[in-house]
């Protein structure tokens, strides 16, 4: 899910960056440091949006360093236990599959694929149902849900499943071809 | 100045809207899906402000030594005052891994009937739960860097696997890669006569047809040995194949690009270095197939201690000379030589033979029922068929002070099929001598019996092929002048 919040941070500048242009340094090196970073609270950061405000600065002692308190807006995205997500498949195997959204990494694994689908080996691997109508493989898109979640410093793990109503596969690229 | 309480990331409103939504939907998917309860751990805020302290205190002592090892790169600022005023900004910036730190230790014990099958990322596949980390068995690295599945589950998935194969006639093969499938140096230990190999390296950019290869990234040349191409194209289509290296992982990735540029044949299966269960050795356990369906071509007996049976061993194939010097050759190297190993009758092509009769074994012969089937004895059966037939005697090859039965050379033959004797009559074949002039030898020339040195038994075991007797007589090893005078007490 993606959210739209006001984070904080002290931000640490060199005194070489002050003049004319400390506000956009400031804010250029924000933007390096932040975006695309996980915490586990908020999730993944994907975009600063604006700045609401920078407090005053604090010179740290017997450095010439300032710390500047900074208050930002910015879109995050977090999984959530139960959510339902899409995303693509990028590795299918015996065990299950793997499958990214966005900066989210997911396992579904063979017991939470609906029993009539079979594995097939092959170098194109894929679980197919015993009629054939439906393929899931590597490049194809999947919808499903999230059953656990972990946020590291900078990846988010999650496991899901398709073994639900509405979950598995929803457009297929190799397929439309 | 108290870090704990005024850390940057802890703010304001954003966090309860993000915890709020966090039990809203925990609590929805409770009533929706019966089969996975979900036991959140109780906030308990003690325990928590405690944990936060104690992991905050090692954090410290962690940024002291990150410190002080800073502060000795900077020997012109190295004041002691200087290192505590470092010490307090770094904690402003850091504080935020602080939090990382805990919700990584944060797991939460389950008593759930779910069997924990597997992990990824420390969650169980199946119910999603955080799982201890000392239980989640057996790490599959290779396929990605989180996942875990426990022995039982591995068991299971070999045993699926098994029918699968045996529906599609398949068995395993685990591949080396370094002097078995290719030779690669680093490039500053070319030797200036090697220097005309830099002409003749193949472009990267489309490697399918070329063997020989500058990787300027990697400082290395690899070449890769003859006839591989077609040994892989054959050998996909009867095994499953793995590559298994001591290599690191970006080498074996490159490696296996340059052999499989398709991806055809290794897929996700190429397992290095980072991704075994023993330092210093190759084991089966990360390898989905059930050992009795598995063969591993290495040139390397030692690497795979606990499956020996399972292995081909392979001579080694020495394109480089700093691979040669490596390995204490005296001899050139190939690519001194501007030679190479034969395509039609190199070390891999004769593998092919084995690997193409032991497949047949395995399916054809002996009905439908291969529950019963074993590559290992298969493997066995094969090998004794090399040397079928011959009755060796050996002279002078053993000490006086072991049983001859326990020496290695002595179980070769007889591994490789040959009847052995300590004593000559009329149904030896061959008697195997370090040097002319012995009696039993005489007793050979005499009766017109073939005559050879170790070397025949060697060859045989390497080359998967009786050897023609000629090319390992006595006059042979006088004239190559090897001094192999450790064994040479008459048996």
């Amino acid at each position: 899910m993606f959210f739209h919040i006001v984070l904080e941070r002290n931000m640490q500048l060199h005194p070489r960056f002050f003049g004319r242009n400390l506000r956009e340094n400031l804010v250029s090196k924000l933007m390096k440091d932040v975006e695309g970073t996980c915490s586990g609270r908020h999730g993944f950061v994907v975009a600063i949006t604006g700045i609401e405000s920078v407090g005053k600065g604090l010179i740290r002692d017997g450095t010439a360093f300032v710390t500047f308190p900074v208050k930002y807006q910015c879109v995050v995205f977090r999984p959530f236990k139960g959510e339902i997500l899409e995303a693509v498949v990028t590795l299918v195997n015996k065990m299950g599959f793997f499958a990214e959204a966005g900066p989210v990494q997911i396992f579904v694994s063979k017991h939470l694929i609906p029993d009539d689908m079979e594995f097939q080996a092959g170098d194109m691997p894929n679980y197919t149902t015993s009629d054939g109508s439906v393929k899931i493989q590597k490049e194809c898109e999947v919808r499903l849900k999230i059953i656990g979640t972990r946020v590291d410093a900078t990846e988010i793990f999650c496991v899901g499943t398709i073994k639900d109503d509405f979950l598995g596969v929803i457009n297929d690229p190799a397929a439309a071809a | 100045m108290s870090v704990a309480s005024d850390s940057p990331v802890h703010s304001s409103s954003s966090d309860d809207l993000a915890a709020f939504l966090e039990t809203e939907l925990d609590s929805d998917s409770d009533s929706s899906s019966q089969s996975f309860p979900i036991e959140e751990a109780a906030d308990d805020d003690d325990a928590e402000v405690t944990n936060h302290r104690l992991l905050f205190y090692l954090y410290l002592q962690a940024l002291e030594f990150k410190c002080v090892i800073r502060s000795l790169n900077r020997v012109s600022q190295s004041s002691f005052r200087l290192k505590r005023r470092k010490l307090e900004h770094l904690e402003t910036e850091d504080v935020a891994s602080v939090k990382f730190i805990e919700e990584v230790s944060e797991a939460s014990s389950s008593k759930l009937p779910c069997q924990h099958p597997g992990t990824f990322g420390n969650m169980c596949i199946v119910c999603g739960q955080r799982v201890e980390e000392e239980e989640t068995g057996l790490s599959f690295t290779y396929i990605h860097k989180g996942i875990k599945f426990h022995q039982d589950e591995v068991t299971r998935m070999r045993d699926i696997d098994m029918k699968m194969l045996q529906s599609q006639r398949k068995l395993c093969l685990v591949l080396d890669l370094d002097h078995t499938l290719l030779n690669s140096t680093i490039l500053r230990d070319l030797t200036p006569e090697e220097e005309y190999l830099k002409s003749r390296t193949h472009s990267l950019q489309d490697v399918s047809g070329g063997d020989l290869f500058m990787l300027e990234f990697m400082h290395m040349m690899t070449k890769l040995r003859p006839f591989v191409h077609s040994f892989l194209k054959e050998a996909s289509k009867m095994f499953v194949l793995y590559i298994y290296t001591m290599g690191d992982r970006p080498y074996a990735r490159q490696m296996a690009k340059l052999l499989d540029p398709k991806g055809e044949y290794f897929g996700e299966r190429i397992i290095s270095r980072d991704d075994g269960t023993v330092r210093h050795q190759k084991s089966l356990d990360v390898v989905l197939g059930q050992e009795k369906a598995v063969l591993i071509l290495d040139d390397t007996e030692n690497a795979w201690p606990s499956h020996k049976d399972n292995l081909i061993v392979i001579e080694r194939y020495h394109f480089f000379a700093s691979s040669c010097k490596q390995f204490d050759h005296r001899y050139q190297s190939l690519s001194q030589l501007k030679s190479d190993e034969s395509e039609p009758d190199g070390a891999l092509a004769t593998v092919l033979k084995v690997l193409k009769q032991t497949h047949s074994l395995f399916f054809e012969e002996g009905g439908e029922d291969l529950s019963s089937r074993d590559v290992r004895s298969l493997l066995k059966q094969v090998r004794k068929e090399i040397l079928k037939g011959c009755k060796v005697v050996f002279s002078r090859v053993f000490p006086t002070t072991s049983r001859s039965e326990d020496h290695p050379l002595w179980r070769v033959a007889e591994g490789l099929g040959a009847t052995c004797a300590t004593e000559v009559d009329a149904s030896v074949t061959h008697v195997v001598a370090m040097e002319v002039g012995t009696e039993k030898v005489r007793w050979a020339i005499r009766e017109k019996k073939f005559v050879v040195h170790r070397g025949w038994i060697d060859a045989a075991n390497y080359l998967w092929k009786k050897q023609p007797e000629e090319n390992f007589g006595l006059e042979q090893l006088k004239k190559q002048g090897t001094e192999e005078g450790e064994e040479e007490e008459k048996q």
